[in-house]
């Protein structure tokens, strides 16, 4: 007995019964040379009660009972325990890479969209909202802001899609309150002094900032982002046209870069959610 | 207009409707909502009779349609008009092809082309 080294020491009622039955176990012992029984306790299993605790046989595992040892010859080494360590493991492993993947990617899409020195679009520009304020690229500056430009006689894409804007917006207030700026600049600012704009505007959303200006700002607030317009030559006093002019909106970061342009294949939701990743990937500053 | 300058009196909601008509100020939801229903009443009329372009088959179009047309051109600006005419002929051509496209097998993208907003 003083051979079963402390690691492997069974428990105690195994030591009562290996005690009482250890002349026996020995007599056995030799004459299992000759009936080939098996050593393991796989085999033991199938045998009588005053078989199944052989000394050699014990030390090679370390159950300390005998539900124990019956238990990891029913399952191996699979439990559930382990089953369900495995799958946590794996599925967390899994949501982290698919999440870092994610955030690398549009990481590298806003890196890409951010031009080197000079942004590719945006830029400063000078206008007034529709309360008559002087509105500059300073005052959006600290936070996202959502760039949409329109006009007020559009028949049908600019009304949708200021809809659109709205829900958006709410959205990503309702996540985020106050860190984004929903901005429509007009196209047609012969037509849509701040007056217009503010009655045209509040039927959308109370928040939204309505720009509008001389046609020499507007034409070059058009041109830093990229929006090509089109006011019909030659217009007559209460003449009536319409303006042709970009559908996309531009979604512009704290510092003023261009982040991404949201178009009409995605639903508000799923464009809010584009602008609430970016926002969770943003990590300098945001104006209180 | 001078169809319904004559009967277009002095009371604020005509010369309401006189305004956006002319483009003079910029139709509010409201004024919107009845000129799409004018419209669309107008498209049906032309898709029942088979005409495509109302603005070349002007005569055929007037024929088939008058009492549409004539509520299409009170509720919405003239521009209007002229637009969602030409924006028909162009969505008809455009729908033609698509789905000449997609018999012939190529890859349908996620472009909608709709009036109405999406829901998803």
């Amino acid at each position: 007995m003083q051979r079963i080294p402390r690691a492997l020491a069974p428990s105690r009622p195994l030591l009562d019964e290996l005690f009482n039955t250890q002349t026996r176990q020995c007599r056995r012992l030799l004459s299992s040379q000759s009936s080939q029984v098996a050593r393991r306790p796989a085999a033991a299993q199938g045998l009588a009660p005053s078989q199944r605790y052989r000394p050699l046989v014990q030390k090679r595992f370390k159950y300390k009972t005998v539900e124990e040892a019956k238990s990891r010859y029913r399952s191996g080494p699979f439990s559930w325990k382990a089953g369900l360590l495995f799958i946590l493991t794996g599925g967390g492993l899994l949501w982290y890479f698919e999440s870092e993947k994610q955030r690398m990617q549009r990481k590298r899409l806003a890196e890409a969209n951010k031009g080197v020195g000079k942004p590719k679009v945006g830029g400063p520009f000078s206008l007034i909202d529709q309360n008559g304020n002087t509105v500059t690229d300073a005052d959006l500056k600290g936070r996202y802001s959502l760039v949409y430009f329109g006009f007020t006689h559009c028949p049908d894409i600019c009304p949708e899609e200021l809809d659109k804007m709205a829900r958006m917006f709410d959205v990503v207030e309702a996540d985020r309150p106050g860190a984004l700026l929903p901005v429509f600049v007009t196209c047609d600012p012969a037509r849509d002094d701040p007056q217009v704009l503010k009655e045209y505007l509040s039927e959308f959303h109370p928040r939204f900032i309505g720009l509008t200006g001389t046609y020499d700002q507007i034409k070059s607030m058009c041109k830093a982002y990229r929006v090509y317009f089109s006011t019909p030559p030659e217009v007559k006093p209460g003449q009536d046209y319409l303006v042709d002019h970009s559908i996309y909106f531009y979604l512009m970061d704290p510092e003023g870069d261009f982040v991404e342009a949201l178009g009409r294949q995605h639903s508000p939701e799923q464009a809010a959610k584009i602008i609430l990743d970016h926002m969770k990937d943003w990590k300098g500053a945001l104006r209180k | 207009m001078g169809l319904f300058s004559a009967f277009s009196g002095s009371a604020p909601e005509d010369k309401r409707a006189e305004e956006v008509r002319t483009g003079a100020v910029a139709p509010l939801r409201t004024e919107r909502a009845k000129c799409y229903v004018a419209r669309d009443a107008y498209f049906a009329c032309l898709d029942k009779n088979n005409i495509i372009d109302a603005l070349k088959d002007e005569k055929a179009a007037a024929k088939a349609c008058g009492e549409e047309s004539k509520e299409f051109e009170k509720d919405c600006a003239t521009a209007w008009v002229t637009y969602f005419k030409k924006w028909r002929v162009q969505d008809i051509q455009k729908r033609a092809r698509l789905a000449e496209l997609e018999k012939q097998g190529a890859n349908k993208l996620d472009i909608t082309t709709d009036f109405k907003p999406r829901t998803d």
